[in-house]
């Protein structure tokens, strides 16, 4: 028998066909449908179709997350034919507009497993992977094929083996190395590949950090993302309600086959920042330092993590944002949000001049926080494409929590290590 | 001569003013928002383009966007910021609270002062003792930026005197939307409302607030509570503290005085279409609401968290609801978080949003599908104010939109 990559195993396993190999187009049966808050488009599409019985509503997720809570009518009422629709068809895992972010709500909430197969209308369903899971993105019309049939062709991908080793100096976190990694592999340096996350830097990280990774694993062009589960992954599926006993794991095989291997040693990097107008133009901070900033935005399911908070924060003590710049903090989540309230965090970012706004994807698709012609924009989010924060006439950047805080006090692009610690 | 005459007749330079005289006075503040700062702007710029004198007495707050869902919003705040920067107006960014809260919190409105504004609430600084009124851009653009000044006719002066005791469960703003109902919408055209009586006496700074808020929807030009040693140790706490301006009236009587016992009113809803019709909470009591806000030019007090709060311990916001909380100000956030209550209510099922006024007009959030019900501390419930028209808006107290919060439907806080 062949040893096998993750992706072999994890579409082995939803599709019931044995011995895949890459290349090999299957109909896989997803264990989770994540879908957003533009789900009234699979919605509308099923009373179209006079479709009325899904394959299975207990495999169906839906969150109200992007432009929540609404602003216009148009919103809110799709935002109300969710709500009914989850009523009607006995959907249990329905989140409204107050939960947070999809992604974020959905593995806090126990939903996302080791070595499930879940799909989700969103791009960066890549996260999953930071529990063991295969997640992919699709569009509307998949997910709606997959609510009424239970099931969705996949091409087996080919797998890249992605190694960090070393330690990482003090300033710098898991972003920099991702965003080091976007500008050198490139957007489409790892189109339809399942990326595994290797090495002993890996190994450590907290699952914030794993979920930081495989969401911007999509920027490379990836199918998927996977870490593999440990000990440190048991701990969170435990406070997240999936305890060890029910957990499937898969993991790739030893002497499995990968297109290639990346390395990259931790001890080589300073903090990174990607550039207008994509996500691959990416350079060391002190390359744009001193840019002038009109708003610096920390959120989105990449980095506004509890985790993400507290660097931000710890950066943030005892400093206040500089005049004329607008800090927001929106929370991925409102677990988050009560984690942040209950251990001072929120008190300090407050304290340091942020805005802290209702939990979920906020300014990072420009629903909120838009951006004026001419105007720059750090971000902690994953996407920096003209015109996806408001004007077309603006620029995004995108840096760690720690970058974005330190800039944030000071008004321009700023390196974290220069911002001396204040201890409160 | 009493508060409203004795300002004008100073910032006038005259001894005397009486009722129904025209004068030309020194305004003090021009406090203007985020939908009305490049408006003004606009006409200053195309029309008057004249050097601005003390411009830092101008002050805009952004408080109906906190974060634009838009490029074309934000075109706006950058256009009031640019125009604010240019001439050195005092500008307070996205989050810093509502345009009212923030301009006292910041110790920027004093009692005695003129201040004028674009927002129709703006007489509620007259709580403080101040004459505030609300003009138009083109006056705050002709006259008050170029020359500092604004013309006035003296108002008629109403006293509303408030006395007795009010029944338990009946909070200020129950007795603030009964007497809207009581007196009616539009019946104190242009004229001065001065609260008085024991019971106002006895609020505190904050609750007495709610009084002026309501004199535009009976028409006022103006409103105010006399200055008392409750405002002065108000005004103690506020930045800059200072009571140099101070002025009190004489005490003679106003020509009309309405009279009322506090007694009388029960807890209070606004329904639809207007502020006027106003109904006591039994007659509505049972009707569903999708929505609850704690927010807005009344109702994003401290106080009306910890009424929440209290309302809330060990209970949880009912499922069908979503229950939002705008603070009136940053400062009312960070006490918040000081005293548990942002946790407590988070984790009771609501949910926080930046100082702002929050679903006022849904700029920024708070649009409501046709069918759907929202109870709130907001101070307008107009058809198609929140989204569509087709939805409803309810008026009530912070522990009536509590109450109902943890109910699914409008509640009299009984249970």
């Amino acid at each position: 028998m062949t040893a096998k990559t993750f992706a072999q195993k994890a579409i082995e396993q939803a599709s019931g066909v044995p011995d895949l190999v890459p290349g090999q187009i299957v109909d896989a049966y997803p264990d989770l449908y994540m879908s957003h808050t533009a789900s009234w488009r699979c919605i509308r599409t099923l009373e179209k179709m006079g479709v009325d019985k899904l394959y299975d509503v207990d495999r169906v997720a839906m969150v109200m997350d992007h432009l929540s809570p609404a602003m216009t009518a148009k919103t809110a009422s799709d935002h109300s034919l969710c709500r009914s629709f989850a009523r009607r068809m006995g959907i249990k895992n329905f989140f409204d507009v107050n939960a947070g972010i999809a992604h974020i709500v959905l593995m806090e909430n126990g939903l996302i497993r080791p070595g499930q197969f879940v799909i989700g209308t969103d791009s960066h369903s890549t996260i999953y992977g930071a529990l063991g899971a295969f997640g992919t993105g699709v569009g509307f019309s998949e997910i709606t094929a997959a609510w009424v049939t239970g099931k969705l062709w996949v091409k087996v991908p080919e797998s890249v083996r992605i190694e960090i080793d070393g330690e990482l100096g003090s300033g710098i976190y898991a972003k920099d190395i991702m965003l080091k990694l976007i500008g050198d592999l490139g957007a489409d340096g790892l189109t339809y590949c399942s990326v595994e996350f290797t090495g002993s830097y890996v190994e450590s990280m907290s699952v914030s950090e794993r979920m930081t990774f495989c969401n911007l694993a999509m920027e490379m062009g990836a199918k998927n993302a996977f870490v593999a589960p440990d000990e440190i992954t048991f701990a969170y599926l435990d406070e997240a309600g999936a305890p060890r006993e029910e957990l499937k794991v898969l993991l790739p095989d030893e002497g499995a086959e990968y297109r290639s291997t990346v390395r990259l040693d931790g001890a080589t990097l300073s903090p990174q920042i990607a550039v207008p107008h994509t996500v691959d133009n990416v350079l060391p901070v002190g390359d744009v330092a001193g840019t002038k900033l009109d708003q610096v935005f920390i959120g989105s399911c990449a980095n506004a993590k509890y985790d993400d908070l507290v660097i931000a924060a710890d950066v943030l003590s005892g400093h206040k944002v500089a005049q004329d710049v607008r800090l927001i903090v929106t929370p991925a989540s409102a677990k988050i949000m009560a984690q942040a309230s209950a251990s001072g965090v929120l008190a300090t970012l407050i304290e340091a001049g942020a805005m802290i706004t209702n939990p979920g994807c906020g300014a990072c698709a420009g629903n909120g926080g838009a951006m004026a012609d001419g105007e720059v924009t750090l971000s902690t989010a994953n996407r920096n494409f003209q015109g996806r924060m408001g004007s077309y006439d603006s620029k995004i950047f995108l840096s760690s929590p720690a970058t974005a805080a330190a800039s944030a006090i000071r008004g321009v692009i700023t390196d974290p290590r220069e911002i001396e610690a204040v201890v409160a | 001569m009493n508060l409203v005459e004795k300002i004008l007749a100073r910032a006038s330079g005259r001894s005397t003013v009486e009722p129904g005289e025209i004068v030309i006075a020194k305004v003090d503040r021009l406090i203007m928002h985020d939908l009305s700062g490049y408006l003004t702007a606009e006409v200053f710029d195309k029309r008057v383009n004249a050097p601005i004198p003390d411009p830092e007495r101008a002050i805009m707050v952004f408080d109906h966007h906190f974060s634009p869902p838009t490029e074309q919003q934000a075109n706006v705040l950058q256009r009031n910021r640019e125009w604010a920067r240019k001439h050195g107006i005092t500008l307070f960014d996205c989050g810093n609270g509502n345009l009212h809260h923030a301009v006292v919190r910041h110790g920027l409105i004093k009692p005695g002062m003129i201040v004028v504004g674009s927002d129709s609430h703006t007489p509620v600084h007259g709580t403080l003792g101040a004459l505030a009124v609300a003009l138009g851009n083109d006056s705050h653009a002709g006259t008050v930026l170029p020359y500092g000044k604004a013309w006035f006719k003296v108002p008629e002066t109403v006293r509303v005197q408030l006395d007795g005791t009010p029944q338990p469960g009946v909070s200020p703003r129950d007795i603030a939307l009964w007497l809207v109902g009581r007196i009616g919408e539009g019946e104190l055209n242009y004229r001065a409302v001065e609260f008085a009586g024991s019971y106002v006496r006895g609020l505190s700074f904050w609750d007495r607030w709610l009084f002026p808020l309501l004199c535009v929807d009976l028409g006022a030009k103006c409103s105010f509570v006399e200055p008392d040693e409750v405002t002065e140790a108000f005004v103690r706490t506020l930045p800059g503290a200072d009571n140099d301006l101070l002025v009190h009236g004489d005490g003679e009587d106003a020509a009309t005085v309405l009279r009322f016992d506090v007694g009388e009113a029960s807890v209070q809803v606004a329904c639809p279409p207007t502020v006027g019709n106003v109904k006591p909470v039994d007659e509505v009591a049972g009707t569903p609401v999708q929505w609850a806000e704690l927010g807005g030019h009344g109702g994003g007090r401290l106080e009306d968290f910890r009424v929440a709060a209290s309302i809330l311990n060990g209970r949880r916001v009912h499922p069908d609801v979503r229950f939002n909380l705008v603070p009136s100000s940053r400062e009312v956030f960070a006490e918040a978080v000081r005293e548990g209550i942002v946790l407590a209510l988070h984790e009771a099922g609501a949910t926080w949003f930046p100082p702002s006024t929050g679903s006022n007009q849904a700029y920024n959030m708070g649009a409501l599908a046709a069918g759907e019900a929202m109870i709130s501390t907001h101070a307008r419930n107009f058809p198609g104010r929140n989204g569509s028209p087709e939805a409803s808006m309810y008026l009530a107290s912070s522990a009536t939109v509590a109450a109902s919060a943890v109910a699914g439907s409008i509640s009299g806080g009984k249970s």
